[in-house]
């Protein structure tokens, strides 16, 4: 009898994608899990912790789907090595629970069997069978578990239904490792279980008339339709960033008015000064100038969530593999460059689902090319000084799109050269993707996943982003001019930097103090708006009347020397260009070396991206200029 | 000539997944070439029934229920059958 000081059993979650394991795995610990995941792929293995009915505590493993134990692709040799014990820092499992979907029950089974090969205790958890039975499909489980020789407990896990069977059929001790009845000499493993497969179907599966049309065939008809299917691609992707710049207009004015008044309250509680500097400009200004944007980054993972969990991410993927093709990909590295819209680490993670070596290392280096949320914040506050205009217009929502299409469009354009590089592949490989039904959205598990990303944001506000804006704040502060006649910004440490960095960035359009805000976000974009904010604050700050205008109106009246604007829509596009070509993201390239497998990826794409920023930004100042805009 | 000999009639009346029509159940007579162990890991099995949605880039099927892309060169390697 084991007790309760003996380290907790493990027990893991394996199955095809699409069988609901990662529903089951939510439903069997609750809010106990550690690891964040983003939804849809599940690349890296998440634990948690769940208890037997006797109160015995199980961690929980969720593996990445896999169609098999063979292993192609590495988010399935990860699940393959997990069972075998052979991942650091997991133990062996002791129970593996196969997650089957029961209107799949011929195709799901293939793995289950080659899990019950190895002879590890299985129970296999027959999801969604209300979907089954309402098919048509007579599910016999108690058949299964005679055939099978391991326990089996229809269920499902989106309702909550069969949880509490399964947590039964976990308690001690363990089920006993099975015995494959269908391992019968030395026959070839594949042909014996297939047949096996058949024969339990037929027997435990009955299918009415396995060809219905479904309400999901009928939508495909439409939806992957050579051309209606693409209208309705580029419908929602358009609806999409639309939504994003003009739903958050709300919730960014009242971000906006929370940080005048706290500002505000700042002021009249302390005398003017150095202190009450940093706070105002330094701190509130800084923090403030990129929290702004939090409701369209949340937007943004909100809408990437809604599209997987639906089905129609599967679908997009179809339709791009045609495309895809032309830059020398497939449709399969469509999921983590979309992801990459929203952020370039789940993207570049998200490439272990391609099969191909080569193809993968192509999607990782230009992955970063796909603008990141990290980016809008930049792009928030110039567009809409390209217009003239305030935020939330369809014409700003059309410049975005077409941002994001020059960046996706150059990434094709070098995946294509870089692909024809490396050369074709040892072992081919072929597209195969399975489309999903159609389902209603697993709306917490969507909530939950954008207030992880929400959170993660702000805990980079509260940390990174607010020390740099001391830091900046304190460089744009001292040393302090020794008379009044002197600017006080080009005294400071800040005005020195911007005064060496003029001459590199003036061929680009941008004077000393863009120059500085430029080289402050290497570290990570959003810093430039933060850098802004107190680079201009400062210069202004003796105009008592004008401290409550908000950075926009600031920048935009900033002016070179000899008076003539800095933000002409020529350097203001220049600018654009240098964030959408620029890697400037230190966690991405982290990312990169260890997915890649070696520091000269990632230091090669950083490079290469960086010059490629300066050369468009300085082709498109210079261009511009002669052709007399 | 030599007159080739009708061997085996089932081997002989096969033809691969991309030459089946749209909208037409077919059944799964032979799996052969390097893509078949993928194949039959997704469930393009031996004796399964397979239904034709669409042709294309990538063909569009239905087997047990799940719709499934797979290109071309694949399909090529599904040799597939009347259903009975």
């Amino acid at each position: 009898m084991p007790d309760a000081t003996d380290p907790p059993s493990t027990i893991a979650l394996i199955g095809n994608p699409n069988s609901g394991k990662t529903t089951l795995f939510n439903a069997l610990t609750g809010s106990n899990q550690k690891v964040g995941n983003y939804s849809g792929v599940t690349v890296d293995i998440k634990t948690g912790e769940t208890f037997t009915p006797h109160g015995k505590k199980l961690r929980v493993l969720d593996l990445p789907g896999c169609y098999s134990l063979r292993a192609p692709s590495l988010d399935e040799k990860v699940a393959v090595d997990a069972l075998k014990g052979k991942l650091p820092g997991h133990a062996k499992p002791d129970l593996v629970i196969c997650v089957v979907d029961a209107s799949n029950l011929e195709r799901h089974l293939q793995l289950a069997l080659q899990i019950v090969e190895l002879q590890i205790p299985a129970i296999l958890a027959l999801n969604m069978v209300d979907m089954a039975e309402k098919s048509g499909l007579r599910l016999d489980p108690a058949k299964l578990s005679e055939e099978l020789g391991i326990p089996v407990v229809p269920m499902e896990a989106v309702t909550g239904k069969g949880i509490v069977e399964l947590k039964q059929a976990l308690r001690f001790p363990f089920p006993p490792a099975p015995e494959p009845s269908w391992v019968i000499g030395p026959e070839k493993s594949d042909t014996t279980r297939t047949r096996f497969i058949h024969s339990l179907c037929e027997l435990a599966a009955r299918r009415p008339d396995s060809h219905q049309l479904t309400l999901s065939d009928k939508l495909d008809q439409w939806l992957l339709h050579p051309v209606f299917g693409w209208a309705a691609f580029l419908c929602v992707m358009f609806a999409v960033f639309w939504a994003i710049f003009s739903f958050a207009q709300i919730p960014m004015g009242w971000i906006e008015a929370g940080q005048g008044i706290i500002s505000g309250w700042v002021e009249s509680l302390m005398p003017p000064g150095d202190l009450r500097s940093l706070l105002v400009d330094g701190m509130i200004g800084g923090v403030g100038g990129v929290l702004v944007f939090l409701p369209q980054i949340l937007l943004l993972f909100f809408f990437i969530g809604l599209l997987e969990s639906s089905g129609y991410m599967a679908r997009a993927a179809f339709l791009m593999d045609g495309v895809m093709a032309k830059a020398g990909l497939s449709g399969k590295a469509f999921l983590p460059l979309f992801s990459s819209f929203a952020c370039a680490i789940p993207g570049i993670m998200a490439t272990r689902t391609i099969d191909s070596a080569k193809e993968r290392l192509v999607t990782i280096f230009i992955a970063p090319w796909m603008s990141c949320s990290a980016r809008l914040p930049v792009y928030f506050l110039i567009v809409p000084l390209l217009l003239h205009e305030n935020e939330g217009s369809w014409k700003q929502a059309l410049v975005l799109f077409s941002i994001y299409l020059l960046g996706t469009l150059t990434a094709f354009v070098v995946a294509r050269l870089l692909r024809g590089k490396l050369g074709p592949d040892t072992e081919a490989s072929h597209f195969l993707l399975e489309l999903p039904p159609y389902r209603a959205p697993q709306w917490r598990y969507i909530i939950r996943h954008v207030l992880e990303r929400g959170g993660s944001f702000l805990s980079k506000a509260g940390t990174i982003i607010l020390g740099l804006s001391i830091l900046l704040w304190a460089l744009s502060t001292y040393p302090k001019a020794d008379d009044d006649n002197t600017d006080p910004l080009s005294h400071s440490a800040m005005g020195r930097i911007g005064a060496v960095i003029e001459p590199v960035v003036k061929p680009l359009g941008f004077d000393g103090r863009i120059g500085t805000a430029i080289l402050t976000s290497f570290a990570a974009r959003e810093v430039f708006n933060s850098s802004l904010a107190v680079l201009f604050r400062i210069e202004e700050s003796d105009d008592d009347e004008e401290t409550r205008t908000t950075l926009r109106q600031k920048i935009a009246a900033a002016t070179w020397p000899d008076g003539s604007p800095i933000f002409t829509p020529l350097s203001i596009i220049s600018l654009l260009v240098f964030y959408i070509y620029a890697l400037q993201c230190l966690p991405t390239s982290a990312v990169v070396a260890k997915e890649a497998g070696s520091w000269k990826w990632a230091a090669g794409q950083f490079v290469f991206m960086t010059a490629f920023a300066y050369v468009a930004a300085l082709l498109v100042f210079q261009g511009g200029k002669l052709l007399g805009f | 000539m030599p007159l080739a000999h009708a061997t085996d009639l089932a081997i002989d009346s096969t033809m691969t997944l991309n030459q089946v029509k749209v909208g037409c159940d077919v059944k799964i007579r032979i799996l052969s070439g390097p893509g078949c162990d993928r194949l039959r890991d997704l469930g393009f099995c031996e004796q399964l029934q397979v239904r034709k949605l669409a042709n294309g880039r990538n063909l569009i099927c239905s087997v047990c229920g799940t719709r499934m892309a797979i290109s071309r060169e694949l399909a090529d390697q599904v040799l597939v059958g009347p259903t009975n």
